[in-house]
């Protein structure tokens, strides 16, 4: 028995060390979503000088409405599940699974440090580290349509068959614009492995500006971020629901299957915050900080423990996962909603042909530069 | 007073057409008042109700909680005359009558109950009363309860005179209360 473990050490430890990320990353990422769905009211109160929901408490003690997500969560939990009569029940109960499990997947692709290394093993801070990471983003980012689409088909109902032909419309045409702007970056940094895009977002310009993605495709950002937001389906493209005007793909959902959607929303947003921070501003990169300590461009160094390098790294991570977290709050309560002419214009006739002028741009640049 | 106010209906320039500058000049806004009111929540309107109050301001001040006024004998001087429960749009007064043993003349409500939960505030049982028995001036503002029948004023609650205020002696009613209990006074 212990021979054949020793045999398998290395696939046994792999196995471990996976699902240690797995436990702890999906933790953080599922803790910080409950947290997002409190931010998104507290955020909108204070940008409308308001002082948002502060009343649940527990034993008198509010905190402030932190134990708000939680007073939501049992309320889903006990509200009645309903189901239409004529909904097709075996779709209409898978629908909330393909909107959940997509997004959730997606986090293994996302590197959120670099290596630590613990009693001799090294183990990357990615959970799957896939050479071509950011197609298989892609991918799955696509698969989400099947959660819109089955939902709003399987409830049996006119209104949100309709908000789920806008959701798979505005979906799919903003997926084309979603890849073609992260195009450039894979020109530029010649590789579409997301953990090794990071790294080398680690190299300096000129000898002090960091490589990020936002310094080499500024344009490119604009383009993915707008792009994101709609994928995410968020205001100001949030014609898929429209909660409060015109009825959305979810509208006969309930109780906890409802949550799903609305959970699998917030996630999402995690999801597009990570992603931007990934491929845009460096992932996990610290300016000018190395595997060994800082190094500065005049040439002064602080060396560094290895543990505290790799802890300010997966600290740089959060902290602009949080703030594109916040931006997209910001965001979402600032912008009105465009019409859906106008959703389908700005995507076929503004940022296509602004993606593609990106990627002539950066290849004509890499030509100048002769790195082509 | 009718203002008007002119809109300037120019046509949109480059750099507003182009959309982003103008949601940059959006985000700048948005992003004040949050910071503002992220490290001065203070300066924020919102008043923590029911916790703690402010001095009303002039015109809130009309309308407030529910009283009964009280005579200077102690009973009510309300007659259940059913006038203000007939008036209420909000259908929140419940008023059963019941008669004095040895004053055939008037009424008094045994059950004056006023449902907050469903009052609107709108005065109009201070204005259909016609003995002045009703009155909204106890600068109480109703709400803030957990549970309905928190919120249900009953006859013990809405009985009682403002601090310093002299209990009216005036009124048909009163006269013949008055005329009543000094007469039981002379025997």
């Amino acid at each position: 028995m212990t021979a054949t473990l020793l045999a398998h050490k290395d696939l046994l430890l792999f196995i471990g060390a996976a699902a240690l990320k797995v436990l702890v990353f999906l933790n953080g990422v599922m803790g910080f979503t409950a947290l997002l769905t409190l931010a998104e009211r507290k955020v909108s109160a204070l940008m409308q000088d308001r002082v948002g929901p502060n009343r649940a408490s527990i034993f008198g003690l509010a905190l402030n409405g932190l134990f708000h997500p939680v007073a939501d969560g049992i309320k889903m939990l006990v509200k009645e599940d309903f189901v239409p009569g004529r909904a097709d029940k075996l779709l209409f109960a898978l629908a909330p699974f393909f909107a959940l499990v997509p997004v959730m997947a997606l986090f293994a692709l996302i590197p959120f440090g670099d290596y630590v290394m613990v009693f001799g093993y090294r183990l990357d801070l990615v959970i799957a580290q896939v050479p071509l990471g950011v197609f298989l983003v892609l991918a799955l980012s696509g698969l989400a349509i099947y959660g819109v689409f089955l939902g709003g088909w399987a409830s049996g109902n006119n209104f949100t068959l309709l908000g789920a032909l806008r959701g798979a419309a505005q979906m799919v045409s903003y997926e084309v614009v979603l890849g073609l702007t992260l195009v450039g970056l894979m020109m530029i940094y010649g590789t579409a492995g997301l953990q090794d895009l990071v790294r080398a977002q680690g190299k300096l310009l000129f000898g002090f500006v960091p490589a990020w993605g936002i310094v080499v495709q500024p344009l490119g950002f604009v383009l993915f971020l707008t792009a994101a937001i709609a994928e995410n389906k968020r205001t100001p493209f949030d014609l898929v629901e429209g909660e409060s005007e015109i009825i959305g793909y979810f509208m006969e959902y309930s109780s906890m299957r409802f949550a799903a959607f609305m959970f699998s929303e917030f996630v999402e947003i995690i999801l597009v915050s990570m992603l931007s921070a990934t491929l845009f501003f460096g992932g996990w990169q610290v300016p000018y900080l190395y595997d060994t300590g800082f190094v500065l461009p005049g040439g002064a160094a602080l060396p560094l423990n290895h543990y505290l390098v790799a802890a300010l790294q997966v600290a740089s991570f959060s902290a602009k996962t949080v703030f594109f977290s916040w931006f997209l709050l910001v965001v979402r309560w600032t912008l009105p909603r465009f019409r859906f002419d106008q959703l389908m214009t700005l995507c076929w006739k503004r940022l296509l042909p602004l993606a593609l002028f990106n990627i002539l741009l950066t290849g004509a640049a890499l030509l100048a530069l002769g790195k082509l | 007073m009718i203002s008007v106010k002119k809109v300037d209906n120019r046509p949109l320039n480059l750099l507003e057409r182009l959309y982003l500058p103008e949601i940059a000049r959006g985000l700048l806004v948005t992003t004040r008042h949050f910071f503002v009111n992220l490290f001065n929540p203070k300066g924020m309107p919102t008043v923590q109700y029911p916790e703690k109050t402010i001095p009303l301001p002039h015109a809130a001040r009309t309308r407030t909680r529910h009283r009964l006024k009280v005579r200077a004998d102690g009973s009510p001087k309300c007659v259940a005359c059913f006038m203000c429960q007939t008036a209420c749009p909000a259908y929140c007064i419940r008023i059963e009558a019941a008669e004095y043993p040895d004053n055939s003349v008037e009424k008094y409500p045994a059950v004056f109950d006023i449902d907050l939960s469903r009052c609107v505030m709108c005065g109009m049982c201070v204005e259909a009363c016609p003995e002045d028995a009703i009155a909204m001036d106890t600068l109480e503002i109703p709400g803030g309860a957990l549970t309905r029948s928190e919120m249900l004023m009953t006859r013990e609650d809405l009985l009682r005179n403002l601090p310093g205020e002299a209990p009216s002696v005036l009124g048909a009613s009163n006269r013949l209360a008055n005329e009543y209990l000094k007469s039981k006074g002379e025997q």
